[in-house]
């Protein structure tokens, strides 16, 4: 896959603010992005010179991710109409008056876990908080055994060659270990948070990096928010759009 | 109504059953008579879960409402449900009784006198599932009241997807691609492997509003146009049957140089007509024409219709895309196959194998064009070469859920062992409720 070409002249700057930029696979997913995933994205952090993206570029794509996965616009608060029916019982009436939005309940719910796991209930089993409360191992895929710390049961039994992309070794597996099936099948829900998948792994294909502007490949980066453009038209529309808007 | 706590408060089962599947973008509802026939796709309503109000007539829509408007433009909405789980009950229970109890609803039932089946997504917050329980119960006061994650219930349909199973399928691996994100659900006999369940938060609703922000930026302020921009998606976008075809296309789709122009291909860039919302409602695509494309910018005749056209090129299949590169915009996320496999790794070998075997996709991304092939392409790749992979797109990824639900509500026998009464909620409370929800007796 081209990602990027390379072009004449690669290292020098060709335009005040502008540069032309040596794509040697600049992988994004070693910097957090989403807050939520801070604690799995660290490890793979690291300087990697002038290709990483600054604190401010991180905020600007956060925000922009934030503003594409926004379910309700809290300017529009469209009213109920017509008259609403009365509630029934306290806990109804409450419930019904939540202003809340998902955010606020989904960090009640990182709040409590991290409670509980200063306080570990006494009833829990060790299985169990190992697999809904600890924060989840990054992807085993595609190399590279789960430390030990980072297994879960269901691994730790399973711990296969490190360069499959599918821990399986033969086509008759061997059959189910009742035991393991059991642990798996009684595990609690994971939190929302911990639902979801990793980071692409540290040694895949780098991030394809497109235009800002008409979504071709991106070879140039502006100086000023480090955001991709194709060229020279392109790079003028930027300037009068987006350059920033999300800073 | 048996006195508080005696025997007969869990025995007595009314005859008919809400069978709620409850999504973001829409409810997909029917009324199921217990001990019924087959359900079919046609006994459920695809409603839409929302509020809708027009700046422009001062018109607000709830849910069905929609049906009747006639100018989509501008119109702005409110969802109870976000990120998958509902969290507006003012909104909801507005929509809940303009559709299933005032006099004039499509669904019309007595909730005292109806169970209500109600599907959700995997990890909601408990919290959520608290509130959600005591309106059912407190607000509604159903009779009868069973929730779960909706993708648990696909597993009564028999293999063959035709028929009613009254026993789970062994193994199953659902992919819910819907409005607010896309999970992976493996099931053991219609239990959820709870530590194996993942989500890649790329949805519809994602899609959307990347397709709103493109053509806003690259053609006319479509920002407040959400209905039509979703519109456009449906009709035009598609998946690269591979990375190396997504980078020829995008090829074909570029203008070119300053000096060097290209000429776009129109194999690939359509015109959307878009609606005026006086001749016409909806709008829609043709091939790409330069000329017409040049007349858009002030060109337009002073007589006869004028036209309105929003050029549709990378953006087809760019944005579609985010669903196997989310790195594409900054998501720090394997696509849907590395996902896929993300969770599967989480499982023994032996049920892996069976998962693979027998994987069906739902929700509504599953249709657009091209997506089943390139899924199954991709992952076919990262699977042992060995292993049989059967992957199925249901017959409508829309409703299917919604079918297993209704399946596993026209039989007596498993209703009745999930169902708890509001005589049982009064006497124990919503903690119990949830416990009881949780590890069920199945
Ligand atoms: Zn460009
Ligand atoms: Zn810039």
């Amino acid at each position: 896959m081209p990602h990027v070409e390379l072009l004449p002249n690669s290292s020098s700057a060709a335009a005040p603010g502008w540069t032309y930029v040596v794509d040697t696979g600049y992988d994004p997913s070693k910097v957090a992005i989403n807050p939520k995933d801070r604690k799995r994205a660290a490890p793979r952090g690291g300087p990697r010179g002038e290709n990483e993206l600054s604190a401010r570029q991180q905020t600007a794509i956060a925000r922009r991710i934030a503003q594409l996965e926004r379910d309700n616009d809290p300017k529009q608060g469209i009213a109920i109409p017509g008259k609403p029916s009365v509630p029934k019982t306290q806990n109804a009436r409450r419930i019904i008056q939540y202003q809340r939005q998902i955010k606020h309940w989904l960090d009640d719910e990182e709040a409590q876990m991290a409670q509980q796991q200063q306080a570990p209930s006494s009833r829990a089993t060790a299985a169990s908080r190992a697999v809904a409360q600890t924060p989840r191992r990054p992807s085993i895929m595609p190399s590279g055994p789960p430390t030990p710390a980072e297994a879960t049961p269901a691994q730790a039994d399973h711990a296969e060659p490190e360069e499959l992309l599918l821990s399986i070794t033969s086509s008759m597996p061997p059959p189910l270990d009742q035991t393991q099936l059991q642990a798996l099948l009684s595990a609690p829900p994971l939190s929302y948070a911990a639902s979801h998948v990793a980071p692409p792994p540290a040694g895949g294909p780098p991030q394809r990096q497109f235009c800002d502007n008409c979504g071709y490949w991106g070879k140039i980066k502006c100086l000023k928010c480090g955001a991709r453009v194709c060229g020279l038209e392109c790079k003028e529309a930027h300037e009068a759009t987006r350059c920033l808007k999300w800073a | 109504m048996p006195p508080k706590g005696s025997k007969k408060a869990s025995t007595h089962v009314p005859p008919q059953t809400l069978v709620l599947d409850n999504g973001a973008y829409t409810l997909k509802a029917g009324l199921i008579p217990s001990a019924s026939a087959n359900p079919t796709y046609n006994d459920c309503r695809v409603l839409p879960n929302c509020i809708a109000r027009s700046t422009r007539d001062r018109c607000s829509y709830i849910s069905s409402e929609l049906d009747g408007c006639k100018d989509f433009g501008e119109l702005a909405f409110r969802r109870p449900v976000e990120k998958g789980f509902i969290v507006n009950w003012e909104a909801e229970k507005t929509i809940w009784e303009h559709e299933f109890v005032e006099a004039r609803a499509g669904l019309r039932c007595d909730p005292r006198e109806t169970n209500l089946l109600l599907t959700e997504k995997p990890n909601c917050p408990r919290e959520l599932q608290k509130n959600c329980d005591e309106i059912v119960f407190e607000q509604f006061e159903f009779a009868a009241y069973y929730r779960c994650v909706g993708a648990t219930l696909n597993a009564y349909h028999s293999s063959d997807t035709s028929s009613v199973s009254s026993l789970p399928q062994e193994c199953l691996l659902i992919i819910d691609t819907s409005y607010s994100d896309t999970t992976i659900i493996p099931l053991y006999h219609g239990r959820l492997i709870q530590p194996a369940v993942r989500r890649l938060a790329v949805g519809g609703k994602l899609l959307t509003n990347y397709l709103k922000e493109l053509s806003s930026l690259r053609h006319y302020n479509m920002m407040e146009e959400t209905y039509l921009l979703n519109e456009i998606k449906e009709a035009v976008s598609f998946v690269a049957p591979s990375t190396a075809q997504f980078s020829k296309d995008l090829e074909r789709t570029w203008k070119g140089r300053l000096g060097n122009k290209r000429e776009l291909d129109s194999s690939i860039v359509v015109d959307y007509v878009l609606p005026d919302y006086e001749r016409s409602i909806h709008g829609h695509a043709r091939p790409h024409d330069p000329v017409k494309s040049r007349m858009r910018r002030g060109l337009q005749p002073l007589q006869g219709p004028r036209e309105d056209l929003l050029p549709q090129g990378n953006e087809r299949f760019a944005v579609p895309e985010l669903l196997f590169n989310p790195t594409d915009i900054g998501i720090q996320a394997v696509g849907l196959p590395g996902s896929i496999i993300e969770s599967l790794n989480v499982l023994p070998e032996a049920l892996k194998v069976g998962m693979l075997a027998n994987v069906v996709v739902v929700g509504g991304n599953a249709l657009i064009e091209g997506f089943m092939e390139r899924l199954e392409a991709e992952l076919r790749a990262l699977v042992p070469a060995e292993y049989l992979l059967n992957i199925s797109r249901a017959d409508d990824p829309v409703k299917h859920t919604w079918l297993g639900a209704a399946r596993f509500a026209s039989q007596p026998e498993l209703l009745k062992g999930v169902l708890v009464s509001k005589a049982e909620y009064d006497e124990k409370g919503s903690a119990w409720l949830a416990k009881r929800f949780v590890e069920g007796d199945r």
